[in-house]
Parts: structure tokens; sequence; C-alpha cells
């Protein structure tokens, strides 16, 4: 079925709030790996280009920036492992996992995107929606997916560069003549990653906003994986099935 | 090697400054003379032949024709494009012409230095003459780049003992480069290397750090991304190289790295028109401008709330109707 915006109807007699179990374990862990790895590898990250500690003594004493660069590798595999499980579910989970596919060829997903948009802008109370908002998720498909891939494959291209001919560098190496060099696949991996404070602030933000204004459980939801809907509110979320 | 012909070498020079040649000179493993009077026979070389004028080009097309197939040419300095070549000329010839001519019919064509190899001072931003790296302009042909401004003497020298030695291309990697020189980043050999592990930098030319030998990744240093050979085979006869006298490496070997500046500056500033900026100055602006953003959105919500406003308009409220 397309994405058309059922409403949630009632027979007489039937309960008019619920709660239904719409994120499912891996995109729930999905979400706090990415969040984990997120916030280490951006802090690690700006060690890295502009390191501030100074140690004292020998260098055999120390292992700052070595531990430091670990710590980034550790916390990018972790991201990429987080986003491989995302991507696999989003085949294999319920519709809701798909839920933030942006449908730019369909007519209705562009009206619920100016919908959303225009009820955020005039602090309307609008219908919530069980899986992602369509502005929800073209915030998602662009911050998250499309940031987070290209934060990955630039970073495993620089973290390439010390083994040519490796299996990141065969993989992922093409990208740096790609990019015009080294020093630029590093400009734009250190361009990129403000993308993520960017997000964190709107997300963040929206997230606290959306859960209090329409007391939905969204903030919960993403640790119980359950949201709470009432009469009325929008299950658009059957694209797939 | 003592029983195998000399086997000519055709060495051209295009829009460059003849430093490959000089860096070549003081070549001393092998020692250069060696390579140039016993090894090599350098029918046509600029800087290096005896003969000059119409004599010079006479020369090189009777090379071209006795031994087609059998020579190398070497290359350094690249050659202008635009207007079709007009703004390097040779005896009357374009530049790109005689490449071209002479390469056709070459056995392998090594291109000495950043220029032939990459574009180097010629081809950064705005490129006024179009010049192109050699392995733009020529198909079908082993191209071995050998880059550096200059490339060190011993890798050149390098290069030539072993196309005559083995008689074949040695292993290049994904930009044309010889593995065995290109195949490690000057920071992976790095003397200084274990005070960059430990976390221990020069912050500016003249502090405790700096005269102690600490690491100069913080003063632009671009050991990190520089494929080369100058950390461990050194410059001078093995006597040093820019990390050892204590400047950072610029990464004169690497591609487009004039246009890769500051050179004493990490991270080089966004190339895209308009931002005049660095990437955390431009991540801390966005991330402000968001966060402004966001505050507006809170502060009219509140003030709407605030001044009694009923929130959320006609659409629906159902949690009041359910209520009741």
């Amino acid at each position: 079925m397309a994405t058309t915006l059922s409403t949630l109807k009632f027979e007489p007699g039937e309960p008019r709030y619920g709660r239904r179990y719409v994120w499912e374990l891996p995109v729930r862990l999905s979400h706090w790996l990415t969040v984990a790895a997120i916030i280490t590898l951006f802090w690690t990250g700006l060690y890295i280009s502009a390191p501030q500690l100074s140690t004292a003594g020998e260098p055999w004493q120390h292992f700052v920036m070595g531990n430091i660069r670990m710590v980034h590798f550790i916390s990018g595999y972790v991201l990429l492992i987080s986003f491989l499980i995302r991507s696999y579910w989003f085949w294999v989970g319920n519709n809701y996992s798909r839920s933030g596919f942006p449908f730019v060829l369909k007519a209705s997903w562009w009206a619920d995107l100016k919908s959303q948009a225009m009820q955020y802008l005039r602090l309307e109370r609008g219908h919530v929606h069980l899986g992602h908002n369509a502005l929800g998720g073209l915030t998602y498909t662009i911050f998250v997916i499309g940031l987070g891939w290209f934060q990955i494959l630039t970073g495993l291209a620089l973290y390439s560069e010390s083994n040519p001919g490796g299996f990141w560098s065969v993989l992922t190496g093409w990208i740096i003549p790609l990019c015009g060099g080294s020093m630029q696949v590093r400009m734009w991996h250190h361009t990129m990653a403000w993308g993520f404070v960017v997000f964190a602030i709107l997300h963040i933000y929206i997230v606290m906003f959306d859960s209090g204004h329409f007391n939905n459980g969204l903030i919960s939801s993403i640790v119980s994986g359950f949201k709470f809907w009432e009469e009325g509110d929008l299950d658009n979320d059957r694209w797939v099935s | 090697m003592e029983t195998k012909p000399r086997i000519p070498v055709l060495w051209l020079h295009g829009l460059e400054c003849t430093f490959c040649s000089e860096s070549f000179i003081r070549s001393s493993h092998p020692i250069v003379q060696d390579i140039v009077l016993n090894l090599i026979s350098l029918d046509y070389d600029d800087t290096l032949m005896a003969a000059a004028g119409e004599q010079a080009e006479e020369n090189r097309r009777r090379v071209m024709k006795e031994h087609a197939g059998n020579y190398i040419v070497a290359v350094e300095g690249n050659a202008p494009t635009r207007d079709g070549g007009v703004y390097c000329t040779i005896g009357g010839e374009t530049f790109l012409n005689i490449l071209k001519e002479t390469a056709a019919s070459a056995k392998a064509v090594i291109a000495w230095g950043s220029c032939a190899s990459n574009g180097c001072v010629q081809a950064a931003r705005p490129n006024p003459t179009g010049a192109k790296p050699v392995h733009e302009l020529i198909d079908h042909k082993a191209v071995i780049n050998v880059p550096g401004c200059p490339p060190i003497a011993e890798v050149m020298t390098g290069v030539i003992a072993y196309l005559l030695t083995f008689d074949k291309i040695p292993a290049l990697d994904r930009l044309g480069r010889p593995t065995m020189f290109y195949g490690q980043r000057i920071h992976d050999k790095c003397y200084r290397r274990p005070f960059f592990d430990a976390g221990q930098f020069v912050e500016r030319w003249d502090d405790d750090g700096a005269r102690r030998g600490w690491c100069l990744y913080k003063m632009g240093c671009r050991g990190p991304m520089t494929y080369n050979s100058c950390s461990n085979m050194r410059w001078n006869n093995g006597v040093s190289f820019p990390i050892g006298s204590g400047h950072p490496c610029i990464g004169c070997s690497e591609n487009n790295f004039w246009d890769n500046g500051p050179f004493y500056e990490r991270l080089t500033s966004i190339p895209v028109p308009g931002i005049e900026s660095t990437p955390d100055r431009f991540g801390k602006v966005a991330a402000g401008l968001t966060a402004l953003g966001a505050g507006a959105h809170l502060v009219s919500y509140a003030v709407r709330k605030a001044s009694g406003k009923k929130i959320g308009g006609a659409s629906t409220a159902p949690d009041q109707e359910a209520g009741k």
C-alpha cells in the first residue's frame, strides 16, 4: 500500500488510546550505537585535527595521540556496524523501520512534508505519526544516512592511507583522488562532522518539543520501543506490506 | 648490465624549472656519472647535451626512428594545452606536439617531478595555460610518475636502474607511482613519529617543543598525507630532509599541493566560492544558527502559551474531547 495518510479509526466501544510497539530492538540498538559512536568520534576527531593536551617528559612515557586515534577508529567501526544493522533492518523490520524513506515521487509524501513543516512553524496541533513523518524522514535521510555514509567512507579512505593496497584502500581509496587529494578529503571529513552538531541540535530540540507537545511518548519510545497513539493519529507507514 | 646495450633516453623539458635535473645530477647511489656515461645513452637533454639548435632536434628525430619502440622518454615539466599549446614552444614547435610525437613510439615514459606527474605550480588554480600532467596527454603508454618538487635524486636514478636491470616497469600504485619509493607516507617512517603518538607537538617556531624536536603536525606538516621516501632515504646523500631540519613537510609530491594551502595550517580552507572560511569556523556558525532557530521556535511557543492563546488551532484536540 502506498503512503496514504490513513488515520486510526475506531469502532464504538474500542479504546481511544493505546500504545503500539513501533521501534524494534535493532532500530533502538542502532540508534544508541550511533549516538555513542558519533559523540566519541566528534570529540576525538577534534583532538586529532588540533591536539590540545600537551604532555611533558619523554615520548615513550605517553601514547595520547595514539590512544585517541585508536578510540576514533574503534568508534568508526562501531558506527559502520550500527549502520549495517540499521540498513539490514530497513529490509526485514516492521513497516515503521521503513517509514523514514523519502518518497520524492509520491505526491502524498510531499503533502505530508508540507503539512508537517507548517504545523511546526505555526505551532499547530496536528496529527501524530506513529512512524516517521515526512519531514523527520527527510532530515534523517540527509543528516544521518547521507552524512553518516559520507563520514564513514571518507573516514575509511583516510584510515586506509597507512596501508595502501590493503582491504580498505581497495574498497575506499578511490575517494581520495576523486576529492582532489588527501588534504581535501580531510577538509571535507572535518567540515561535514559539524553537520552532526547541527543535526543533534535540531533532532534533540524537535523530539523534546514534539514529545512535550503531543504527549505521545516519543522520547521514551527510543528506549522502550513503544509509542502512544490516540484517536486521529496517523498510521501512514504501510508502504511495504 | 655490462653486456647490455646502453638504452637511449630522450629527456624532454616542458614547463618546468630544471630543479629535477639539478636533483638528478646529485645522485650518489648509483652515482650519476655511472648512469649517464655507462648505463644509458642520454641522446637528448636540453641542459646536458653537446648539440644545439637544429642539430639537437635532428638528433631526437634520428633516435625516434632508429630505436623506435626501444627508447625511454623522460619528461621534466608538463605541457600547456590552452590555445593550441603555444605557451611552451621549442624550436618553433609546441611542446605538446613534441611530447606526443616523441612518446608515441617510446618503450616507456618517465614523468619526472610533480610538474610531469600531477601538474604542480603551473597547473595550480587558476591554471592560466591549461597545463596538464604527462599521463593525461599520452594514451596507451606506460607512464611512471616520479613526483616530488623535485624528486629525491636516488629515487630518480633508482627508477632508471630498475628499468635497466629488470627490463620492466616497476610495480606502480593507483596514481602510477613506483610503490618501492612511494608505498608509504613520510609520516610512517618519520623519526619524529613517537612525538606524534605521544601527543607532543611544536606550537610555535621558537617554543620548547621546537628545540626538543617534537612533532611538527600542528605547524601544518603534510607528512601524514604525503607518499615519499624523504624520511628514510633523505636528501643530499642521506644528510637530512625538511622535517629533520625543523620544518614541516609541504607535501610537494602530492597532487594539487599548491592548492592545499596555507602550508602552515593543518586544514585547508573550504574551496566553495562564497565560503572563505575554515571548516571549524563554518561549523560553529552553522551550529550557532541552528541553535538560534530552535531557540526562536521555543520562545515563540512559550510566548504564545503565556499569552493564553490556544495552541494547536482547529485541527483536532482529541485529548480534551476524549477527556470529557
